[in-house]
């Protein structure tokens, strides 16, 4: 099904060596995301994990609506979408029919954690076999940099002109600590895009979830802390440094849940 | 401009989810209404929005929020529960091109049925259906108005093309409408006979049209509210004698004085053999392709319908006095409106003008204007 992109190699200019290049399994045509933003390099490690495993033909992904909606002209697998906050549960109907797939959703913040909160507790609940791939930038962006639940304490937005305040609009949710509580949960982690060596470790995470999804003992999850240069307001680089003295802080990176060690 | 509207109306409390092309109305009530006596509030998804806006408008303020269509399937189900409730509720529904996400930066009118017809049962939901940024405010304000002395939930039916085009007002020439409050009651009122019997009293009506007025929440009775089939005290029973009652209530207090809930624009030619019918954005390409074909000589008159529901009967039979045919303008696929009104129009030849994906053009409504009869 995918034989004529298969074909398709690169080769390095005589006497040059080829070290980087797009995988075969991420469809060759510019995105349309902002310059700088985070969800670019989550599609590519996905993507390079899909063709480093040779999972291509068995993994079917689940896209939401949000900035993302377009993921399915990037990601070379098939793909299907959800509406607004149902990619869990979309996911579930397909994996149960189809348990040999991998299957993974790929989400924002407000997808995953505002209007899909109730999918999303209650997919790690019965713990179904995905890879849940979650993108908080602590916005919506597609929409135009709304609060989302994720916006953190201070932090303006289009509908917090004068900054989140707690009194009126709570805390920020870290439904990644929520999630880890749950015994459906198998894999869970923080990672970041924002530096190479953030994004190395990244990659590291999502080649175990894709092979912890092979174990059938839960579902995998994996936040990304990502930023949003157009919806924050911000350069690409502000935005990345911006996202580490003000994100991190709030989502500490690292593995929440482990198997086998919690 | 509806913003504007819902708060000149008195509107003090609104909660959002953001949507394409809805969100301008959410951004402007975020930042207008809490500098003026207002609250607004967002909502972790539509469910919840509309939901915030029952309680609030439940405890006697005057509530409003703003989806497109995926967010107003989320939303039918409260709105089927304000209807049930009583509770006094404005919704402003920027259409959008469907079905599903469909496109969220496309305008359509393929909404209408699908507000109107979102509840079990089919009850008549008032809809109101500006056509330029003026009318967002004058309808805005005439739909707190009708929610409230209706004790409903009202819809502000516009769209992509009416919501997100830059148009300039006059501000100063703006009528100083203000919207009627519903009746309130500082006490516990008195349903004489009917309250021996009874604990709790959340109102009381004679006839089914009447529109009674509700006790107080926080008095000395006992006031319920419930989505279930209810008697007048707000109590849940099954199929009582009492339940129909409140059951039919519902529609015939809209029916029974829908000839004071109706808003048109009339420009009729006594003389004319064709009647052209739109509302929304298309009636302003109407507008146009009439008055062009009017001047090469075409005796043609015009409806622009902003009342919507209750079908203004009245009105389209005085506009179509002497008329040969019909034609309905609206940008859906299958003539969404033309299908409810043309069975008020008896022998009348009805067409359709429709597109979608883009605007209706005054030359394509003008070729069946001018086209044979
Ligand atoms: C039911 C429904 N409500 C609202 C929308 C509008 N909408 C489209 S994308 C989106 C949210 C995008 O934010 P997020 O999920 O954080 O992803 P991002 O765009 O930031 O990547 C919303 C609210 C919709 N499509 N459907």
């Amino acid at each position: 099904m995918f034989e004529d992109r298969k074909m398709e190699t690169m080769t390095a200019p005589a006497g040059m060596e080829l070290v980087y290049r797009r995988p075969s399994t991420l469809v060759d045509t510019p995105m349309h995301y902002c310059p700088g933003c985070s969800h670019g390099v989550v599609h590519r490690l996905i993507m390079e994990v899909v063709e480093e495993t040779g999972i291509q033909e068995k993994t079917i992904g689940v896209a939401p609506v949000g900035c993302s909606v377009f993921a399915y002209n990037y990601l070379d697998v098939d793909m299907q979408e959800a509406p607004h906050g149902r990619a869990t549960a979309v996911a579930t109907g397909i994996k149960r029919v189809h348990p040999d797939k991998i299957v993974f959703t790929y989400q924002g913040d407000g997808d995953l954690a505002a209007i899909g909160t109730g999918e999303t507790i209650h997919t790690v609940n019965r713990g179904e076999s995905i890879v849940v791939v979650f993108i908080n930038n602590a916005i919506y962006g597609m929409t135009g940099g709304q609060m989302a639940p994720t916006t953190l304490l201070g932090m303006v937005t289009s509908t917090t002109p004068f900054g989140r305040e707690q009194p009126v609009m709570g805390y920020p949710l870290k439904i990644t600590e929520l999630i880890a509580h749950l015994p459906g949960a198998y894999f869970v982690t923080r990672q970041a895009v924002h530096t190479t060596a953030h994004v190395r470790k990244a990659k590291k995470a999502l080649q175990a979830a894709f092979e912890y999804q092979g174990h059938n003992k839960g579902t995998c999850f994996l936040e990304f802390v990502s930023n949003c240069p157009s919806g924050w307001k911000m350069t690409p680089l502000e935005a990345n440094d911006w996202l580490e003295k003000n994100m991190l802080p709030m989502y500490p990176l690292g593995d929440l849940k482990v198997p086998g060690r919690n | 401009m509806m913003a504007e509207g819902a708060i000149q109306a008195g509107c003090a409390f609104f909660a959002g989810y953001p949507i394409t092309p809805a969100t301008g109305i959410f951004k402007a009530m975020i930042d207008e209404l809490p500098s003026r006596k207002g609250l607004a509030l967002s909502a972790p998804d539509e469910i919840s929005a509309i939901a915030y806006c029952i309680g609030a408008s439940m405890r006697g303020f005057k509530s409003m929020t703003a989806t497109s269509g995926p967010g107003w399937a989320l939303m039918t189900e409260s709105v089927q529960y304000a209807l049930m409730t009583e509770t006094p509720l404005v919704i402003a529904l920027v259409q959008r091109l469907g079905p599903s996400t469909g496109g969220a930066t496309q305008g359509s009118q393929g909404d209408v049925l699908l507000a109107e017809y979102c509840t079990s049962g089919g009850y008549t939901i008032p809809i109101l259906c500006p056509t330029n940024a003026r009318e967002c405010f004058e309808l805005t304000i005439l739909a707190f108005t009708w929610a409230e002395i209706l004790r409903m939930p009202v819809i502000v039916l516009s769209d992509k093309e009416i919501a997100m085009t830059t148009e300039s007002v006059d501000y100063e020439s703006l009528p100083q409408m203000t919207s009627q409050d519903r009746p309130k009651n500082s006490a516990f009122v008195e349903f004489g006979e009917y309250d021996k019997e009874r604990k709790n009293g959340t109102y009381y009506f004679h006839a089914l049209h009447e529109i009674p007025i509700f006790s107080p929440v926080g008095g000395s009775r006992k006031v319920t509210a419930t989505g279930s089939a209810h008697d007048k005290a707000g109590t849940l029973q099954k199929n009582s004698p009492e339940t129909i009652d409140v059951l039919a209530h519902l529609e015939e207090k809209l029916l029974w004085r829908a000839d004071d809930f109706v808003a048109v624009k009339q420009d009729l030619d006594p003389a004319a053999e064709t009647l052209v019918i739109s509302y929304g954005i298309s009636s302003r390409a109407a507008q146009d392709a009439v008055r062009q074909s009017r001047k090469s000589g075409a005796k043609v008159s015009m409806l622009t319908i902003q009342s919507l529901f209750p079908v203004p009967r009245k009105k389209l039979r005085q506009a179509t006095e002497g008329v040969k045919r019909v034609i309905v303008v609206e940008e859906n696929l299958r003539g969404l409106y033309r299908s409810v009104i043309e069975r008020y129009l008896g022998p009348i030849q009805v067409r359709g003008v429709n597109k979608i994906g883009a605007m209706i053009t005054p030359a394509e409504i003008r070729s069946v204007i001018e086209g044979a009869v």
